[in-house]
């Protein structure tokens, strides 16, 4: 094990190779936080095949691709598929559900659409002020004249972690009123500390030996940072953006306790009337919803990745 | 009242909350752990199993906990049950995905030793692998436990127990004086539980980690 993995809470954040990253990052409550203890031991290879571990053959050899072709058929079909199969399956349950005066008024003038919309909203907005924070703060953070500072950004990230969501925002919309406010700052805060988490695990994890030979061939140091230092780390980065978008729609969800509207709207309301065709549409969407961000935010993960870190079959 | 009256004239209903948060996390993790180390002995050799295995409990961890026990109260009702399946679904994906690569990366040569000395694969599963294994294992469990205080609060909105209800009936009187009060002990208490659990694996960590392979 490495070093930094010997108190297991910091092991939870370290870096996560471009090898397993996909099957991990980027999800709900943990962040990328969960894969890293068995790597220290294990080393990126730890898992076979990149990114969500889909039953697949070995990828292509990476010479002559064009980006497209990085990602196997599969993964661009099967995902899409299931979702479309199961929002049809809804639908066609829908069509001969009893629907009474309440669930038809919980859904009826557009609120379903409404709520999707502002669920899509509290999470695309979210995680931009999340990266904006995150990543220029974890940049900062590795820099040589604040990097005694890091350790305690880590430690208050750890501790940000045992806080529960739901107590987070409930504490916001009494201080700053219920509203839409609350609940994205609340989404934001709680979002913020994975990515910086991840963010300077990636800087970190760069081959000193990269950098000082950047610097030796005379680069400036803000040329090493964006010529080097960040590229390498894109994966680790882009792993953080995964997270912090599946964060969010999860997050997002509990926006309707502080009266912020989205999705876990028609959750609540169906759970709150016992209305089970309002619940079962409201989770239903919300699923979907995360599955299809998860899987946009994996294709990105690997169309962005630099092609020469590309992992070789 | 202030936060420290609250706490006083409420410590028995606090206590309580706490103690059902506390043992609910408790039980889905050994539930969660047991299941995630069998399944992790049963898919480790197998690379489509594995992924498998992995795929389908880092999709459960994509679903929202709120949708995730919605979906779970048409079938269950609301109340405990739907609470345990889901703190124990959630919990799954890290100790599952830690116990495969932990597996994995038992060094074959000493695996090969062991059966060259007449151990049985039981044996060598039992006294070989996975106590090599289990430092990655718990530190799965200790990534699953903070994640499930957390989704344990969510799911007091379908009536489950623990200190979730807390902050939900602070949330139900919003503006009156006990709201910020209620919030509070309920969110501080459920920081300072994941804590001591944290306290507790790493104690446990000391004391079964083998000694061979403590760093």
């Amino acid at each position: 094990m490495s070093g930094k993995d010997d108190d297991g809470r910091d092991g939870g954040y370290g870096p996560h190779g471009p090898g397993t990253d996909g099957l991990g990052a980027g999800k709900p409550d943990v962040g990328g936080l969960d894969l890293d203890g068995p790597e220290g031991l294990d080393g990126p290879d730890g898992l076979g095949p990149p990114d969500d571990g889909t039953a697949r053959p070995a990828p292509p050899p990476p010479a002559r691709r064009s980006p497209l072709s990085r990602i196997g058929w599969q993964r661009l079909t099967l995902l899409p598929a299931l979702l479309i199969l199961l929002l049809l399956a809804t639908w066609l349950w829908f069509q001969q559900a009893h629907l009474d005066t309440i669930s038809t008024n919980a859904i009826s003038g557009g609120q379903v659409t409404k709520a999707l919309w502002q669920h899509i909203q509290l999470t695309v907005i979210s995680t931009f002020f999340v990266l904006i924070i995150a990543i220029p703060l974890g940049v900062l953070l590795t820099r040589r004249a604040f990097r005694k500072a890091t350790p305690i950004a880590m430690t208050i990230a750890n501790m940000g972690q045992a806080t529960p969501a739901i107590g987070l925002l409930a504490l916001l919309v009494i201080w700053l009123g219920t509203g839409t406010k609350a609940a994205l700052i609340g989404i934001i805060v709680y979002a913020v500390l994975p990515v910086l988490a991840n963010t300077i695990a990636g800087l970190k994890a760069n081959d000193p030996t990269l950098v000082e030979a950047a610097r030796g061939i005379g680069m400036s140091p803000l040329g090493v940072l964006g010529r080097v230092e960040l590229p390498l780390a894109v994966p680790l980065i882009l792993a953080g953006v995964r997270t912090a978008l599946v964060l969010n729609v999860g997050t997002a969800t509990l926006a309707t306790f502080g009266g912020g509207g989205g999705l876990g709207v028609l959750i609540t309301t169906g759970i709150t009337n016992q209305r089970m065709p309002v619940l079962i549409l409201g989770a239903v969407l919300t699923i979907s919803l995360a599955l299809l961000v998860d899987w946009l935010a994996s294709l990105a993960e690997v169309l962005l990745r630099p092609r020469g870190l590309e992992v070789e079959a | 009242m202030n936060f420290w009256e609250y706490l006083g004239t409420r410590h028995q209903q606090l206590l309580v909350d706490a103690y059902q948060h506390a043992s609910a996390v408790f039980q889905c993790m050994v539930v969660a752990t047991l299941i995630g180390v069998v399944v992790g002995v049963v898919t480790y050799r197998t690379a489509w199993a594995a992924n498998l295995a992995t795929l389908t409990t880092s999709t459960i961890l994509t679903m929202p906990s709120l949708a995730l026990i919605g979906l779970l109260i048409p079938v269950v009702g609301l109340g405990v049950a739907p609470t345990v399946i889901a703190l124990t679904l959630y919990g799954l994906l890290p100790i599952t995905r830690n116990a495969i690569v932990g597996l994995r990366g038992v060094d074959p040569a000493l695996v090969d030793a062991a059966r060259g000395i007449g151990m049985s694969r039981t044996m060598r599963l039992l006294r070989i692998e996975l106590p090599l294994a289990w430092p990655p294992i718990l530190t799965g469990i200790r990534v699953a436990t903070q994640m499930l205080m957390g989704i344990a609060a969510i799911a007091a909105y379908a009536s489950g127990p623990g200190l979730g209800n807390e902050i939900f009936r602070g949330l139900a009187s919003l503006g009156s004086k006990n709201a910020l009060n209620q919030v509070l002990a309920g969110t501080l208490g459920i920081i300072v539980l994941a804590l001591l659990f944290d306290a507790a694996y790493v104690l446990i960590g000391r004391l079964t980690i083998p000694r061979g392979i403590r760093d």
